[in-house]
This record gives structure tokens, sequence and C-alpha cells, in this order.
């Protein structure tokens, strides 16, 4: 296969919704790192366990989707801020070592405790977005419509929408409510914060709950692309959300977001160009997961900050 | 600085003697299946050393530890099977292709510190497993390559399977040992001095002279250098690689053990291994127990030698927050914060 500019369209929708949905985690991540500049490693298992609730409640006890996947956001909600509360407020924030710590024995304890009872083995979940639904004029029961020559999938759009939605309510959440101005208050200066009179304990938990149900609405979203559920399923998602992260600036939620669907698209352009014109499909996976991490160290070293997030000054 | 209580001293030395005398009496007691077993505990110290190294002394956070492990083993079956090298050519050169790697991921942690290096490390130890499938002529790809050369005992100590297995033990426990007191007088020379001063205060570190780049990447090498020889004497126990070995979860695993052991103490890496070992045998115990109902479900996971340590990860960073080795250790910079 030779260069051909007429499949572009394929890949960036492919690379856009990809991308959402790294913006998603990302989003997860960054929102725990603002508050506390810790990074919660735990951050994929989390968001796996959450897409296995969908699991149970929708395939298992057959639930209504979207009804599945909002209680288990809610429940991994509320796992999220009973992480913060019972395991990491006992410990001091500015040591790295002990929430580290921590968040890895999470890691641990949640890949180990999903792959006893659900085993190793990938298991189908229903599409949010499989095809349109019935009252879309003209294109109900379709899996795509044409744009510019290109399928542009049912499941890009909803990815899409779906993460426009998210993206709304936590802009009202963080920017309308009580909370929301405490978080933004402690993100930007703890000991400020605790001075005026927040209560930064509770804040943090409603960081780590919010960052939590994002977590499972991303691997919700991602489990259909990767052909289902598995306990190994966000070990390369959490390695293209932490290049979009690192991409965007750690401590930028608006960051995390396009950089998670820039990563997207680079791994769109990649796949076009790498692992079709020149390795051949074989090669794929580990070149996309290559990039990634070259990305993050390029990133790491030569802009810390990422594209937009704030720059610290180091003191001695 | 941790200053070690004269009581603790005490402790220290019925341990060392408890644990010579294990040693000892093994070969006389197990089989050669369980000998090689424990040999395999021995030898994962030099992996938890060479975290130690460089995150408890050196200062940088290392999660992709797990990767040197990985690349020594790798590196020493191919030397001695491809290139038909002598055993202790090929593990010096698998310690030498794990100390170069270590030396390139040294180069970034020059800038990237803290936080941002650990995730780097981590990274680089989610890729490794996926990359290792894709290089088969080294790593056997998927399936893993069994290697065709053996580790054996000399003639003259017999051809049956004990005597090699003894004396497979008896060859990683004086490496582990000689790399141990190797790594006690490295961390107590001026460059141990060197590397701790990096640690505390690395622009007051330079303002006195000590060269950060070099000792930054020295460092780093050295302590790839060790988990590589722990990759390399995994090769010489059971004559076998595979990309199965090297999950994130085994570096995570490395990791934890060497910061629950206690960093910045040899004695805390042993500690640290020691008390993994003791919950992977408390989940095998446990999880026995049946006849609870619903709760000998949860039994039923202790299995899962994961989730065990995971827990016990837990349990530990709270009751002993400076890891096994901080216990009775006062800490003279502490001054209430």
């Amino acid at each position: 296969m030779t260069w051909n500019f007429d499949i572009l369209p394929d890949f960036v929708f492919n690379g856009l919704s990809l991308g959402a949905i790294y913006g998603t985690v990302a989003l997860s991540l960054v929102l725990i790192f603002k508050a506390t500049t810790l990074i919660n490693f735990a951050t994929g298992e989390l968001a796996m366990i959450g897409a296995f609730m969908v699991y149970v409640l929708h395939m298992e006890q057959g639930l209504w989707l979207w009804l599945s996947i909002l209680i288990a956001m809610i429940i991994s909600a509320g796992l999220g801020a009973l992480i913060e509360r019972t395991l990491t407020r006992p410990f001091d924030p500015a040591d790295h070592l002990p929430v580290v710590l921590i968040t890895l024995g999470l890691f641990l304890i949640f890949n180990a405790l999903a792959g006893d009872i659900w085993n190793y083995q990938v298991r189908l979940l229903s599409n949010p977005f499989g095809k349109f639904p019935s009252w879309v004029p003209g294109l109900g029961g379709d899996r795509f419509v044409m744009v510019l020559g290109s399928r542009l999938k049912y499941q890009s759009i909803g990815i899409w929408l779906t993460l426009a939605l998210a993206l709304f309510l936590l802009g009202l959440i963080l920017n309308r409510t009580k909370m929301g101005l405490a978080f933004r208050a402690v993100s930007s200066n703890v000991e400020s914060a605790r001075l005026v009179g927040v209560h930064t304990g509770r804040t943090l938990g409603f960081g780590w709950a919010i960052a939590s149900a994002f977590g499972t609405l991303g691997a919700v979203l991602v489990a259909p692309q990767l052909g289902g559920v598995n306990p190994n399923m966000m070990a390369t998602i959490l390695i293209y959300a932490l290049a979009g992260a690192a991409l965007g600036g750690l401590d930028s939620l608006g960051g995390a977001v396009i950089g998670g669907i820039l990563i997207g698209l680079i791994q769109a352009v990649l796949v076009m160009w790498l692992g079709v014109v020149v390795f051949g499909q074989a090669y794929m996976s580990i070149l996309q997961l290559a990039a990634a991490f070259v990305l993050i160290l390029i990133v790491l070293l030569f802009r810390p900050s990422g594209l937009f997030g704030s720059r610290r000054v180091e003191r001695v | 600085m941790m200053r070690t209580s004269a009581r603790m001293r005490q402790l220290q030395g019925v341990g060392l003697v408890l644990i010579t005398t294990w040693l000892f009496c093994l070969p006389f007691v197990s089989t050669t299946t369980e000998l090689r077993q424990h040999t395999q505990i021995i030898i994962s110290v030099l992996a938890v050393l060479g975290v130690n190294i460089a995150t408890g002394y050196g200062g940088m956070i290392s999660l992709g530890h797990g990767v040197f492990v990985g690349v020594g083993a790798f590196a020493t079956g191919y030397f001695v099977d491809e290139m038909s090298l002598p055993w202790l050519l090929a593990i010096s050169m698998g310690i030498v292709t794990a100390s170069l790697s270590g030396a390139l991921v040294g180069i970034p942690a020059l800038r990237i510190k803290g936080i941002h290096l650990a995730l780097l490390t981590l990274c680089m130890a989610i890729v490794f497993q996926p990359l290792s499938k894709r290089f088969p002529a080294f790593t056997g790809g998927v399936s893993g390559k069994a290697i065709e050369a053996r580790f054996e005992a000399p003639i003259w100590l017999g051809d049956s399977r004990m005597a090699s297995a003894v004396y497979r033990y008896v060859f990683c426990i004086l490496v582990v040992l000689f790399a141990l007191g190797l790594t006690w007088n490295l961390v107590n020379s001026r460059a141990g001095r060197a590397m701790r001063a990096l640690r505390d205060n690395d622009t007051a570190a330079a303002i006195y002279g000590i060269n950060l780049v070099r000792t930054r990447v020295i460092t780093f090498s050295i302590s790839a250098g060790l988990a590589g020889l722990a990759g390399a004497l995994q090769v010489v126990l059971v004559p076998y690689v595979s990309q199965d070995n090297y999950s994130v979860q085994e570096s995570l695993v490395v990791y934890a053990t060497a910061v629950i052991g206690g960093l910045g103490s040899i004695w805390g890496s042993v500690l640290g291994v020691v008390a993994r070992t003791g919950f992977g045998a408390l989940g095998e115990r446990l999880s026995g127990v049946d006849g609870f109902g619903l709760v000998s479900e949860f039994f039923e996971l202790l299995d899962e030698q994961a989730f065990v340590f995971g827990v016990g990860l837990i349990a530990l960073t709270f009751v002993f927050p400076r890891g096994l080795a901080g216990i009775g250790t006062k800490n003279k910079q502490q001054t209430g914060s």
C-alpha cells in the first residue's frame, strides 16, 4: 500500500475519537495532580474496575447501558473519595514516596482482584455507540455517515458528544458551585485556601471522586475499541493518557483534553504513515507505544510544564 | 541521616545469624525445586538493591527496574547461547548491557526529577513487555525461548540434579553476598557520599564540586547493573527467558519491596525481600482456610500474590513509613515541621 491521501480523513476521525478517550483518562490524572501534585498510578486500574462494574450491571444484570454507566461512575466516584479519605489523607502531600507507594499498592490490588473475579479473558461489553439510534433522521440503524469520502462512525460522534457534555458539566461544577470554587482555590494554593477556611481534605476527596468518575467513563468508551473489558485493558491506554497529560501540561485541565486529542491524532497519522506505508501492520501497536514513550520523554526533558501547564521555579 | 540505636544493632546481629543458619541448613532439608525457589528469592535481593541505589541513595525514583532485570536476563541468554560464551563472561556481559541501558535512562534523569521520573520509568516498564515480544532473536518472542547451555556443577561434585542445584545455590549466594559487600563499600565511599549529597540538594552538591552529570549517570547504571545481575542469575537458575516475567507488575513489586524494606539502607533491601516472601507465604497459608462461607471467597483471593502484596504494601506504608529498616532509628534531621 502506498501513501494515499484519500484515506487520511478515515485516520483523522479515528485519531480524534481515540484522542477524546485519552483526553478523558488524562483529565482523571490531571484532576488529582493539579490539586495534590501527585500522580495516581492506580488511575487506569480504578477505571478498569469501573468498566467491569458496567459489565456486571449491563451484561450480567441486564440494566440499561447508560444507567449502568451512570451508576458505575457514581460508585467509582465514591470509591475515589473513600481512597482519598482513608489511604492518602493521612500522609504529608509534600512527601511523594508514601503516596506513590499507596497508589502502586492499589494498582496491584485492583489488578489482582479483577483477575481473580473475572479472569484475564477479554469479555465483550456492548458499544454505547454501535449504530445510530432510530430517532436520528436518515441515519437510524446505520453505523457510519459518509463525510469527505470517508466513513465517520457513529462511535466517533458519540464519543465526542459524550466528552463535550462531560467537559461542560465539569466546567459547571468547577466554575459555578462552591465545591468547585474550593477545588480551584486548593489547587492554586493549599496553604492560602486552608487559611481562608476551605476544608482542604474534603475538597481533595471531591477531586478524587470526579477524577475516578472520568476514568470510568474513559474506560467504558475505550472498551469497544479493545474488543471488550479485561483486567489489563488500561495498561497501554494509561501510557497514551500520561503522554496526553504530559503534553498538555500536568496541571492544566484544558491541556489534558487537548493533549489527549493530539496524542490520538499523532497516533493516527503515525499508524497511517509508519504502520501502513513503512513497516507493515504487525509493528503498529508497538510503534504507537514507543512513539508515546518517546513523546513523554521529549516533553519531560525539554518542556516539563507541557504546552499549557504552569512553570515552576525551583528555589534552593 | 538515619542513626541506628545499639538495641537495633543487636537485633540486626540476631537477624544476620538467623539468616546465615537458615541459608546453611537449606540445601540439606529441601528438594531441588524448593532450593531453586529459595535461590530465586535470594537473587531478587539484587534487583531490590538496584532500586535502593537509584532511589534510596541517588534520590531518583525508578518504577522500571524490572526492565533492567529483563535486559540482563535476555542479554545473558543471548551471549551464552547464540555467542556460546562461557557462563561467567556471559553474566558479566549481561551486567554490562543492563548498566549501559541504565546509563541511557540516567541521562534523562539529569533533568527529569521526582514524580516526573516516576512517570517516565513507569511508562518504560509498560512499554518493555510488548517491545520485547517484537525482538524474538533475543527474547524468543511471545512464548519465550529455552537456553541450551546449562550451568552445571563440575564433574568432581557428581552429576546428580541435587549437586547441580546446590552448586547453583552456593554460586548465587556468593554472588549476592559479593554484590552486597561491594554496594556497602560503594555507598560508604566518596562516591556514595556524592550520591547522597546529590539526593539531598543537588544545587548545593554542585557548588561543592560534585560532578552532577557523572554521578547521576553512574548511579543509575550501577543500579541497573545490579538489577541486570539479578536477571543474569535467573538464567543461571532456569535456562529459559520469556517476556512473561517482566510485566509492569514485576517492576512495581521490585520498587515497592525496596521502599517497604527501607530506602537508603543496604540491610533494608534484604528485609524487604524477607517481608515480601513472608506475605507470599501468609497468603498461601490463609488461602487454604475453608468453611467461612462468604469469607472463604475472600481467602481464595489470597492466592493472588499481587493482591496480598498490595495489601501488605499499603499496611506497611501506614505502620512503618520509613521502611522496615527504619524501625528503631531516629531521624536526626527531623526537627518538627
